[in-house]
């Protein structure tokens, strides 16, 4: 259970969280929408404490985590896994150690520091690689791989992590249609079988009408909707979105492009891409 | 079979040798540190660098750092500012010497100028032996040669810098924008004309901020230069630490940093100007 | 300006006349500023030329007299017969150079106090040089604390140094290694530092969200995406302190630089050059192979 109390966090003059309030179940996919700078990314950062708030209280599993400080504060960190929109892997690093450093939080920092982790760790980081199909790459670089390949290393890292929750922040907006239904069934994928609770960013609303069972809308740092999926009509998402507001017709031109071009059905296999029924 | 075993059984099934790590690779990392560590090692050895002589040393540091407090000029603010207006001066003549001399070499070792490959990979060649050659060195013989004064100074910054700004001019010559100098051909300009007006004015800023970094540069060789007889701040600097004048030496060092930031400061927007 | 049709022939006649007459200001203001200029840099080479006392220096009537006399003895006196004979025969290359192992010896050391100062600098300069960085280290006054120290090592001249950690330590190779290692810091602190700041700080992000301490972070976050710059930063280093090295055992501070000052002592000027000669083939060398290495480190990057 994550509840969220009155959650506020600016940045100088600008608030990027205002007043946020949540509670959300264990094992529920939420997914989360609004405009570029609606404070989306904020609130999931706020959470993993990325970011610190100014105002409220985080709860998880009924105990706060807000003032969590040092060995605590990374622990809770390690427990809530957050995957970035630009993949944030180590460009240098080959993909194995990419993966391992998930590990980060619960090992003693000296061997981490040479980067030696136990052949436990490793072994799971290869059936996480082998679940997502990208067991071939593991001791390539990860700065040569598509954009689709590393953010499935980054689900592969947070896995590593071993969390009880996941925070994606638009884990699919730098990728192409195709390898954006890959990764959302391998999150999806991992909300349903390991029982993950998941916080998802879109910037589409199609997919988060068609992944999520719950969606929150956000405005100006503001939490604007929150209902089941199926009560997301056009005009909430108009609303959400601020369709009244002039400034905001170039957001909101893709997403209704995207909501008409909806793609028909996942292709069973792409060429040189795993199954994606060995993923789900 | 334990779990465990199990899974990483069946990761290695999966992957050969990601999972259990050959012990010929770890040795391989383990010799390349070891055998850094060693040869360090002997280094510090070999200089008689130890726990010792640093314990004791540093308690003399102690000492001498705690005589450096406080500052004073020992009366004789005018005469110290004046040698340090003398290093400038060093600094400055040094820097146009150098300069003077770099631009025929520049000129001869730029390969858009001199076609005959054999010449400018010589010269080339000639200026990196060269350029090894430290400013203290050079003013040790020069002193030697043409005694103590000022004049070995200049000498000394001018003959570690010729080689150096030789290369860089020569780089930024090659680097000159050819196209200017096609378009003024086309309108039919003497060759004169060509690098008067296609050549020098992008050449000019370039060479002269190169200057002027080394001019930033020279104002600290000069003061180097003064430790063996060469006048200036370090003449001062050494006489005092001689004779374990460090409230001096403390003060001097002081006005010499400030000094330095004022001039890097000064020649930094000049060159940020330039470019 | 005025749009009545019967006008505009004037106007832009006008305006051509303006227009001139602004270029010919220009250019009248180029040519002033070119002139002060000049008069400002002529006032200070006559200022130093007076105040660094050129003329009022022991150049007397004598010194073309001096100089040959000089030349004459840095030039050793070599026989074409006796090129390859012994050291005890006078005008072989084994007299010339006839302390060679010893002068080898002081090399070596001289490399030791260079690869030690720099491998230990640089250490300094990579621990922290963190905490210059402005995205890395947001408390402003230990960050200007630290960037000021770095400008301070970086001025004050060498030599300074080595003379004053002569008389802690004594006069020999550990003054000049400590000597190294404070410049090293000095110039590699900065350097790594601005590197630092034009980081991407995405890496390190994800570092402190998986749950890595600031150490970590800053090991997988940062240091894998600086390593070919560092490193190669930290390679041109140790070929300026390899000179920096032999230049410092002229004040004493160990290596071969002792025995060059030796020989200026007893006017070997012969046995001076031979000295040099060494020195530079040294210095050219390790820059060989020291450029080699960066060439291949900046291939590794792209
Ligand atoms: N680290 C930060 N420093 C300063 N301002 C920030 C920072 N992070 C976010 N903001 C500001 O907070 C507001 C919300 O930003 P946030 O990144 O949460 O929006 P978002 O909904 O994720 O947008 P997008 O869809 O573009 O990613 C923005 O105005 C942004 O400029
Ligand atoms: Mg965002």
């Amino acid at each position: 259970m994550l509840e969220l109390k009155n959650l506020r966090c600016c940045f100088g003059d600008v608030v990027a969280v205002d007043n946020a309030s949540l509670s959300i179940a264990p094992g529920e996919m939420v997914g989360i929408i609004g405009r570029s700078g609606s404070g989306k990314s904020s609130l999931l950062r706020l959470i993993n404490r990325l970011y610190v708030p100014q105002q409220g209280e985080i709860f998880w599993r009924g105990q706060s985590v807000t003032a969590l400080k040092g060995k605590e504060l990374r622990d809770w960190r390690g427990r809530s896994a957050i995957i970035f929109q630009q993949f944030n892997l180590i460009p240098r690093l080959d993909v194995l150690t990419n993966v391992l450093l998930g590990t980060l939080a619960t090992r003693p920092l000296l061997p981490s520091l040479f980067k030696s982790f136990p052949a436990e760790q490793r072994a799971r980081a290869v059936m996480e690689l082998d679940r997502l199909g990208m067991v071939d790459t593991a001791f390539k670089r990860t700065q040569n791989l598509s954009g689709g390949q590393q953010q499935r290393i980054a689900i592969a890292r947070a896995m590593l992590q071993d969390p009880e929750i996941l925070l994606a922040d638009e884990p699919v907006a730098s990728l192409d249609p195709i390898n954006s239904e890959i990764v959302m069934q391998s999150i999806a994928a991992l909300n349903r079988e390991r029982n993950i609770t998941l916080l998802i960013n879109l910037h589409s609303v199609d997919l988060a009408r068609r992944y999520c069972s719950r969606v929150i809308g956000m405005n100006n740092g503001k939490i604007v909707f929150d209902a089941p999926v199926e009560e997301l009509t056009d005009q909430e998402v108009d609303r959400i979105y601020g369709a009244t507001s002039q400034p905001c017709q170039a957001d909101l031109a893709p997403q209704k492009e995207l909501k008409t071009a909806r793609p028909a059905a996942v292709p069973p296999t792409i060429r040189g891409e795993p199954q994606l029924e060995s993923i789900a | 079979m334990s779990a465990e075993a199990a899974l990483i059984a069946r990761a290695e099934a999966i992957l050969p040798g990601a999972v259990i790590i050959r012990l010929e690779r770890r040795i391989k990392t383990a010799l390349a540190v070891a055998a850094f560590l060693i040869v360090f090692v002997a280094c510090c050895y070999d200089l008689g660098l130890s726990w010792d002589v640093l314990g004791g040393g540093l308690v003399k540091m102690g000492t001498i750092l705690g005589a450096m407090w406080p500052p004073t000029s020992g009366g004789e603010l005018p005469r110290l500012l004046l040698a340090l207006v003398q290093t400038l001066a060093i600094a400055v003549l040094g820097t146009l010497l150098a300069a003077l001399v770099a631009i025929p070499l520049g000129l001869a070792a730029a390969r858009n100028i001199v076609p005959n490959p054999a010449i400018h990979f010589a010269i080339r060649r000639f200026m990196d032996l060269f350029r090894g050659i430290p400013v203290l060195v050079w003013a040790l013989i020069l002193v030697a040669a043409v005694g103590l004064g000022p004049i070995p100074g200049i000498l000394a910054i001018a003959f570690s810098d010729i080689p150096r700004l030789g290369k860089l001019f020569a780089e930024a010559l090659e680097n000159v924008d050819a196209r200017q100098q096609d378009s003024l051909r086309a309108t039919g300009s003497s060759t004169s004309g060509v690098f008067r007006f296609g050549v020098v004015p992008q050449l000019l800023p370039v060479w002269l901020s190169q200057c002027l970094y080394y001019l930033e540069q020279n104002f600290r060789a000069a003061a180097v230069v003064g430790v063996v007889g060469a006048g200036g701040i370090g003449f001062e600097l050494e006489e005092r630490i001689r004779i374990f004048a460090f409230d001096e030496v403390a003060f001097i060092t002081l006005m010499y940093i400030i000094v330095v930031g004022i001039v890097d400061f000064g020649s930094e927007r000049l060159r940020a100007h330039l470019t | 300006m005025k749009d009545s049709a019967a006008s505009t022939g004037t106007s832009s006649l006008n305006r051509v006349a303006a227009i001139e007459s602004e270029w010919r200001q220009t250019i009248r203001k180029s040519r002033l500023q070119t002139f002060a200029w000049m008069i400002l840099v002529s006032i200070i080479l006559l200022g130093s030329v007076e105040l660094s006392a050129v003329g009022k220096s022991s150049v007397d009537a004598g010194w073309i007299d001096r100089i040959a006399s000089f030349v004459d003895r840095l030039i050793p006196d070599l026989r074409a017969d006796a090129l390859f004979a012994g050291r005890q025969v006078d005008g072989s290359l084994a007299s010339w150079f006839y302390d060679l192992p010893r002068w080898l010896e002081a090399m070596r050391e001289t490399v030791a106090m260079a690869f030690v100062g720099t491998v230990v600098g640089g250490l300094m300069a990579l621990g922290l040089s963190f905490q210059a960085a402005a995205n890395l280290n947001r408390n402003a006054f230990l960050r200007h604390t630290v960037r000021r120290g770095f400008d301070a090592a970086r001025t004050i001249p060498d030599v300074i140094l080595a003379l004053i950690f002569a008389a802690a330590f004594s006069l020999g190779a550990v003054a000049g290694v400590l000597t190294i290692i404070i410049t090293t810091m000095g110039s590699l602190g900065k350097l790594f530092s601005e590197c630092m700041e034009n980081a991407e700080m995405n890496q390190v992000d994800a570092i402190e969200g998986v749950g890595g301490n600031r150490l970590l972070q800053l090991r997988f976050g940062i240091l894998p995406q600086l390593l070919p710059q560092i490193l190669s930063y930290w390679l041109l280093r140790m070929e300026i302190n390899l000179s920096v090295a032999a230049a410092l055992g002229i004040v004493g501070a160990g290596g071969i630089g002792m025995e060059l000052e030796r020989a200026i002592s007893f006017t070997e000027f012969d046995t001076y050059l031979a000295i040099l000669i060494l020195i530079v083939f040294c210095i050219f060398v390790i820059d060989l192979v020291s450029e080699q290495l960066r060439h291949r480190l900046i291939g590794l990057t792209q």
